[in-house]
């Protein structure tokens, strides 16, 4: 398992691709979610009752940025199919979407836009953010063995 | 003399209950009668009370949905500490405006909200709602049920409050607080515009107390 990680990050390309995924991601979503404020001024704030919604975005942030660059290494070393990496996509946007549809600015413009049937989309979003999140970082460490084990076939690694 | 004694003894009685009723009516509420109510661009005239002393150099205009988890958050995370530094000190007072766009529940609970402030129990009511609120928005935390059984939490008169809430009496109140936080800009709930002697300042979302403190305090 290590052996597979160390031989993707060897190339700093997807080091760095795993650091650009993991910052945009976290930092979107914690906007997304009122975690962080930009205006009037920059502030970061984790009220009580809501942590654990702040560990499920650092958890989902922190697999995208491992699983993702991963299935590019796959596709771009290996020429491998691009099925695998479906996984990973997935997962990612699930669980962005999750927390993206609520009282703030997103869920407004959907609701705004779609009426009713945005307002039965963003409540059902609302509702079941917590369990889409868990749903969405299942989704990621499945992808994630998955990946493992095809990079230990195709490239011959012994654990 | 028994005659006179009596006489006087019910206007002293009189006297003494009138006074015990409007001490114990004398909360920092608010009932707006002033038809043409503004803070700074917004007409709030259709808005709560308000809150606290209505001659403060400040006012918080805040738009909310009672079904709003952010809400939730500020109103248990922030809103105790502007209250204690702010609002009972004098140096600001609250209006709520209703943004009530998450669910079918959420514009009759707002309806309900004015329905208890016709029984001057506008903020008893609000606080209730939000000491209540439940994670699924439409879940039945706030159908009309649940209204009524606030109402009658609160000893109001049910036979007043069932036929204003039944009637949809608050309905176009409701929708027009809806058109002020549209045509104000607000794209989400909580929205905030603090209206200070010099202007007025958006705060978008359920920031923390710090934020306010930092926009507030230059105000005074």
């Amino acid at each position: 398992m290590i052996q597979s990680i160390k031989l993707v990050f060897s190339n700093f390309i997807y080091v760095l691709l795993s650091a650009i995924i993991f910052v945009s991601m976290m930092i979107g979503l914690l906007i997304m979610s009122e975690y962080i404020f930009l205006a009037p001024y920059i502030v970061s704030h984790l009220p009580s009752g809501t942590e654990l919604g702040f560990v499920l975005i650092l958890t989902l942030s922190a697999l995208s940025a491992l699983v993702i660059p991963m299935n590019i290494f796959r596709i771009n070393i290996l020429k491998s199919s691009k099925q695998k990496m479906s996984g990973g996509v997935v997962g990612s946007i699930i669980g962005a979407v999750a927390g993206a549809c609520s009282c703030g600015p997103v869920g407004f413009a959907v609701i705004s836009t779609f009426g009713s049937v945005g307002a039965t989309a963003t409540a059902f979003l609302t509702n079941y953010e917590i369990p889409i999140r868990i749903m969405a970082i299942a989704i990621l460490v499945v992808t994630y063995f998955t990946t493992i084990k095809s990079l230990k076939l195709e490239c011959n690694i012994n654990s | 003399m028994n005659k006179k004694a009596v006489i006087l003894g019910v206007i002293v009685i009189a006297i003494v209950a009138g006074i015990a009723a409007s001490v114990s009516s004398s909360t920092s509420e608010t009932v707006n009668l002033d038809m043409g109510r503004t803070h700074g661009t917004i007409s709030t005239v259709m808005g709560s009370a308000i809150l606290g002393d209505p001659s403060a150099p400040i006012t918080i205009v805040e738009f909310g949905d009672y079904q709003c988890h952010q809400c939730y958050n500020w109103f248990h995370n922030t809103k105790p500490a502007i209250t204690r530094d702010y609002i009972e000190t004098g140096k600001a007072n609250l209006v709520f405006v209703d943004l009530a766009f998450l669910g079918n529940d959420s514009p009759k609970a707002a309806q309900a909200s004015y329905c208890a402030e016709d029984q001057g129990m506008y903020w008893d009511y609000h606080d209730i709602l939000y000491n209540s609120q439940e994670p699924k928005i439409d879940g039945g935390w706030a159908n009309s049920e649940r209204l009524k059984a606030f109402a009658f939490s609160l000893g109001l008169d049910m036979e007043l409050f069932e036929s204003c809430l039944d009637s949809g009496k608050y309905s176009k109140r409701v929708q027009y607080n809806i058109q002020q936080a549209r045509d104000h800009g607000v794209r989400g709930t909580p929205g905030f515009f603090i209206v200070g002697p010099d202007g007025q300042q958006q705060i978008s979302g359920a920031q923390p107390f710090s934020v306010f403190k930092q926009i507030m305090d230059p105000m005074i």
